[in-house]
């Protein structure tokens, strides 16, 4: 397979160093190694997952820090989000019974707690309960026992549950503010107690419906879905927290489907998923290059040592990977699959070219020595390419590709080093000699059996070389074909989408995104500057002139409060004290009579004024009297200065988020976002100020609605409407949206899907609409939630990634060109794997597949893989062209023995990840799927391109040498 | 030296006489001590008038304050009329409550005053442990709970405080499993309670801070209420306490909420 004699074919001891020190202490070298295995093994059940896509970007990430800023300045939570489905009752889930159920879970989530043993007790009907949470079945039992994960883990290392109860959202524990028929204000949960007729349901419903902070979030229109939210301390405990829900919603009837979502869960059952993954995809792939190495070489023991280098290499990374503390992440997941065929390459091609001379030597150590003087510069360089593929992700902005690539490196490396030290101790120790004499000159029998791959290749020279016109034709048109595919990549990635379309996450998600107005979230952010810029007092026409000169002449609030006390002071002294008269009469039995006997000690001047205008009133008694006169009297008396000035300052100071005018703005805001199909809801604090000044005006009319949902017409009105809500059952809920001070406000964006596109579309859809309407005040906007983050770092990865390759490919150029002392070679070997490169993005582009972070990190192996290739190739040929003196002697043999090699490690790691097909998570197939075809692309790439381009300049590439290639190439 | 010896036997005995003699005191009944208590801490006086700043602490170190005037009118049987009036902040000037209080076993009335919105609402009789203006005192605290919601234990009888147990008698109706309070023995006021949740844990605790003698009426004139669970805190401040003013029973009503009375504006 790999190609003896390359480059320089005398065997210098630095070479060899490392060989000889396993050939002279082969025992010891094994020692070491299986020590070294062990130990970093031994790591294994410190292992920590990672499936936060918030870690794609750093922690002090701006985007991130004001994530957190939000989280923190709201009292947001990441949610598990509890789908309640009922599709056969008439009644929908608003129904006795299912809304009894709702009640129980409610209550029993709320009652969690832990015993003195440290395990979740809950109460039911009364009763503490322990809920059965461990893992049913066998294999899930082993599995959460080998990495340790514990389902009753449900509390915090202080005892407090992970769940923070006081902040659950469900019909058993919302605020609801409602009018009630007999006219009394009512504040109270929604569902304090459950409704026991089909009748009360309704209600109940209706009331909700009503309420539009709860609308298309906690219910749905069709009354099929409700929403129960958890909010929860940290996502370490949503996946448990959804497994308790299981649980103890085991025994609910089947038309009460229980659906559990939310991006924690969807990233914690990834994780458990993830481990399911690393614990048989590996192996599976493992075994799978077993059988094929079998097949090719059909010798067990020889076999053993490629099967033990990849094992030896995946065990050391992954332990060092968790030893130093690193999490285990979706990518650093993969590390093993990636690495296994990479460290396998390296050992079959020295037993390969071991098999083949050892007659020659008759001497394992000779032999050894020889082959490995012979393999040690392809294999430095093969794996000093790959080392560059994947070092370069160290240097893309996403946290766990770097880790990720720096540890495929680190295997790699380790790998190379394994199969120098450990492949000719291995064969000093476990080889017999006796086993060796028996060998023959190469193994015929191998030939035959692949004279079909044979007769293919040849074929495939005879092509490549003859309609060399024509490869570079399709070349130019699959480059083509490529850069379109390009530029129609969707760059998208979606942590719910990495489960398979059956999975139970995906389906929840389905669910509850079609009932609901979408479980993913946003947060845009509007904060006013601390200090606005105060707009000009203007008085009324009926200011007194004093009054109107001070404001005129932009006089302090404090000087015109005294000047309008003192304005009252003249006039108003008097009324009062008449009306206060008056307001302290006791209105039983009251008449005219009376009141104007009552009147007799107060000053003339004033009593006579309101005698005379109050004739009207002479037939009222009692409160209608005392009512009717009261009201006189201010008419009579006039505006009260002191309290317009109040009320003016107010207005002018009022924080943005109590100025009526902002607060119209964002209710705009939301009235246009509803109209797209992007977001299925959106929610702020003017949604709670609205529903409350309604109920707080109801009258019972039927134009209630009409009048009173709206914000109220003064800065005062909005303070004292959002007073009562700071006052609520479930307190501080209102602080979710605005920030105490009122000055920064949320706006809550539900959408329903996750995708990043979509997550794009709303950015600009507000962003377009703030544009062409700005708002009253100067606001800033700043956006949040884990939607959000995924567009940002999702940018950041084609970027990193573009970069990264950029950077990766400069590398390898320069390395080629020093490894075959040539620039044009260098140029030459890069090709097949630009096509290949271009090809499979293309293909990705034009079959609408989503450009994910495995998607992304592809580009890095393929460059690290598919130059292998060209360097064998070229070498090879380079020497045979030595041997025949011209490419046209030399290219009919390249498609025999090293056109074979090349194949066979194609078809290896090909067929060795088709496991991945199997898997039930979206990237594994992915990748699985992309290094088939990157094998076959780039395999082909190499046999046809490079041929092609050689028969074109056989001259300019081998000098005089190749010259006789133009007499002999028939065209 | 003899009479030094004296005088130190006797400094020694002196205390174990005086908490010997407490001791052999029989305490009084736990629902007497209680009853003692509410009226020290709500009936003082035939009326009361003081000034209330109250000051809100959230978690993030942010404070509102409010400020109001609590008039109150004693009636008989237990029956009691509140009238709070706000003065501050500005926006929320002349906002108003009102609140009748039946006594034992009855629901209470409860009326807000919107000035802003010019109307008077009244409030559904139902949850008394909600949020009073948005600070962690509920609307309980301001006008009492009504000792017989509770089934009282007396727990220790220490030298200058009762400690009492109390369990409500239904438990749907309040978010507490327990509380206990401590009574000091002297002046009868509760000077902590502290309120239990159903997994065992004290989320709540309300201290009177400071108690002074006003018009003979031992009077808290500092307190606090802490919300352990949300971290969160509210201290009132009472002052111009005047006991025994002479309050017009007609100011508690409708009219006086749309039109303040003399006795909450000046």
């Amino acid at each position: 397979m790999y190609i003896a004699g390359m480059n320089s074919t005398q065997t210098t001891p630095m070479k060899l160093m490392l060989t000889r020190f396993g050939l002279r202490f082969p025992r010891l070298a094994l020692l070491a190694v299986l020590a070294m295995t062990v130990a970093l093994t031994l790591q294994f059940p410190k292992v920590n997952f990672d499936n936060d896509p918030e870690n794609m970007l750093r922690y002090d990430e701006p985007v991130r820090v004001m994530h957190r800023e939000v989280q923190e300045r709201f009292d947001l939570y990441d949610f598990v989000v509890v789908g309640v489905v009922n599709e056969t009752h008439e009644g929908g889930v608003w129904n006795p019974e299912t809304l009894g159920r709702i009640h129980q879970l409610t209550h029993e989530l709320l009652s969690l707690d832990r015993n003195e043993e440290g395990r979740p007790v809950i109460i039911r009907d009364g009763e503490a309960m322990i809920p059965d949470v461990r893992p049913q079945g066998r294999r899930a039992e082993i599995l959460s026992a080998a990495f340790n994960q514990n389902p009753e883990h449900l509390f915090t290392e202080d005892g407090e549950p992970g769940l923070i109860g006081r902040e659950i959202i469900s019909p058993s524990v919302v605020d609801t503010i409602r009018q009630l028929d007999m006219g009394a204000l009512d504040i109270r949960f929604l569902m304090e107690e459950v409704p026991e007729t089909q009748a009360e349901a309704d209600a109940l419903f209706a009331e909700a419906l009503a309420n539009p902070l709860y609308r298309d979030t906690l219910l749905s229109e069709n009354r099929k879905a409700l929403g129960i939210y958890l909010p929860i301390v940290g996502k370490e405990f949503s996946f448990n927290l959804a497994t308790l829900v299981e649980t103890l919603t085991a025994d609910w009837p089947e038309e009460d489907q229980v659906y559990i979502t939310g991006l924690p869960v969807a990233q914690d059952t990834f994780g458990q998923e993830m481990l399911v993954q690393m614990a048989t995809s590996a192996p599976m792939a493992g075994l799978m290059i077993f059988l094929l190495l079998l097949f090719f070489f059909r010798r067990f023991s020889l076999i053993m040592a490629p099967m033990m280098i990849a094992i030896f290499s995946v065990l050391c990374t992954m332990g060092l990977l968790i030893g130093l503390g690193y999490d285990v992440h979706i990518m650093t997941s993969m590390i093993a699959i990636f690495l296994m065929p990479i460290a396998v390459a390296d050992s079959v091609h020295i037993l390969s070219e071991f098999f083949d001379t050892y007659p020659r030597f008759k001497d394992k150590r000779a032999t050894l020595e020889h082959v490995m003087g012979h393999l040690f510069m392809p294999m430095l360089f093969t794996s000093l390419t790959t080392i560059a593929g994947f070092a370069s992700l160290a240097f893309t902005p996403i946290p766990p590709v770097r880790i990720f690539g720096l540890f495929v490196a680190f295997g790699v490396a380790l790998a190379w080093l394994l199969s120098v030290v450990l492949v000719p101790a291995y064969i000093m120790v476990f080889v017999p000699g006796k086993s060796l004499d028996r060998l023959e000159a190469p193994s015929k029998e191998t030939q035959v059996k692949s004279g079909l791959l044979d007769r293919f290749l040849v074929g495939l020279g005879r092509f490549a070389v003859r309609r060399r016109k024509g490869v570079m034709v399709l070349l130019g048109v699959l480059a083509l074909v490529s850069v379109v595919g390009i530029s129609r990549i969707q760059v998208n990635d979606n942590p719910v989408l990495w489960f398979t379309p059956s999975h139970r996450i995906r389906e929840a998600d389905r669910v509850l995104n079609r009932h609901f107005g979408g479980t993913y979230t946003a947060y845009l952010q509007m904060s006013a500057p601390e200090t606005a810029g105060e707009a000009p007092v203007i008085l009324p026409v009926d200011a007194p002139e004093a009054l109107r000169d001070l404001a005129a002449e932009e006089g302090t609030w404090e000087d015109l409060l005294s000047l309008a006390m003192e304005t009252d002071a003249e006039r108003l002294p008097a009324w009062d004290a008449l009306g206060d008269v008056i307001l302290y009469l006791d209105p039983e039995g009251l008449d005219w009579q009376r009141l104007s006997e009552a009147l007799q000690e107060s000053p003339e001047a004033t009593r006579n004024v309101f005698l005379e205008s109050a004739e009207a009133l002479r037939e009222l008694q009692g409160a209608d009297l005392q009512d009717a006169a009261l009201n006189r009297v201010d008419d009579l008396a006039g505006r009260r200065w002191e309290d317009w000035v109040r009320d003016a300052r107010v207005d002018a100071e009022a924080p943005a988020f109590r100025n009526p005018a902002v607060l119209r703005w964002v209710a705009d805001l939301q009235a246009h976002l509803a109209e797209g199909d992007v977001i299925g809801k959106t929610t702020s604090a003017v949604d709670a100020l609205k529903k409350a000044h309604l109920e707080l005006n109801r009258t019972g009319a039927e134009d209630d609605e009409v009048r009173f949902y709206s914000v109220p017409d003064n800065a005062s009105g909005t303070a004292q409407v959002f007073l009562q809500l700071e006052g609520m059952k479930k307190q501080d809920a209102l602080f979710h949206l605005v920030t105490r001070d009122y000055q920064q406000a949320s706006l809550w964006l539900q959408l329903t899907s996750g995708d990043n596109q979509n997550m794009v579309r709303a950015v600009d859809q507000v962003e377009d609409w703030i544009a062409a309407n700005p708002p009253p005040v100067d606001l800033a906007f700043e956006w949040a939630g884990l939607t959000y983050l995924n567009v940002v770092w999702q940018q950041r990865m084609v970027g990193g990634m573009l970069q990264a390759l950029a950077g990766s490919f400069v590398v390898v150029l320069l390395m080629m060109t020093f490894l075959f002392r040539s620039f044009r070679f260098g140029l030459l070997s890069m090709l097949p794997l630009s096509l290949t490169i271009a090809l499979t993005y293309g293909i990705i582009g034009l079959v609408g597949k989503a450009y994910d972070m495995p998607v992304a990190v592809l580009s890095s192996l393929t460059l690290g893989l598919s130059v292998d290739f060209a360097i064998h190739f070229l070498q090879r040929a380079r020497e045979l062209v030595r041997e025949t003196g011209s490419w046209a002697e030399a290219w009919p043999l390249m498609f025999r023995e090293p056109a074979r090699a090349i194949s066979r490690n194609a078809i290896i790691i090909a067929i060795g990840f088709t496991p991945l097909l199997f898997a039930p998570l979206v990237p594994y197939r992915t990748v699985g799927f992309f290094l088939a075809t990157i094998m076959f692309v780039s395999w082909l790439a190499t046999l046809l391109i490079l041929a092609a381009v050689i028969s074109f300049m056989p001259k300019a590439l081998f000098g005089r040498q190749a010259s006789a290639v133009e007499a002999t190439d028939s065209m | 030296m003899q009479t030094q010896l004296k005088i130190r036997i006797i400094s020694i005995l002196l205390p174990v006489f005086l908490t010997g003699s407490i001791w052999a005191e029989e305490a009084p009944p736990v629902n007497e001590i209680i009853r003692r208590a509410e009226k020290a801490a709500y009936y003082a006086g035939k009326d009361g008038v003081a000034d209330v700043k109250m000051v809100i602490h959230d978690a993030s170190g942010g404070t509102r304050e409010r400020e109001f005037r609590i008039l109150r009118w004693n009636g008989e049987d237990g029956q009691q009329k509140f009238y709070v009036y706000f003065n501050g902040p500005a926006d929320v000037r002349r906002m108003a409550y009102l609140v009748w209080k039946h006594g034992p076993g009855r629901d209470d009335d409860r009326w807000l005053w919107l000035p802003s919105l010019g109307r008077v609402n009244r409030i559904a009789p139902g949850d008394k442990r909600t949020s009073f203006v948005g600070s962690d005192f509920v609307y309980e605290d301001v006008s009492g709970r009504d000792p017989n919601d509770d089934e009282h234990e007396l727990v220790e009888v220490g030298e200058t405080q009762y400690h009492i147990r109390s369990v409500p008698k239904d438990k749907g109706s309040v978010e507490f499993a327990s509380y206990e309070v401590w009574i000091d023995r002297e002046t009868h006021l509760p000077v902590k309670a502290e309120y239990t949740d159903s997994r065992g844990n004290v989320y709540r605790r309300v201290t009177a801070d400071r108690i002074e003698v006003i018009d003979g009426h031992p009077t808290v004139i500092v307190s606090t209420v802490e919300d352990l669970s949300r971290n969160s805190k509210t201290v009132n401040t009472f002052s111009n306490i005047q006991y025994d003013v002479g309050l017009n029973e007609n100011i508690f009503s409708e009219r006086f909420l749309r039109r303040p009375p003399r006795e909450a504006v000046r």
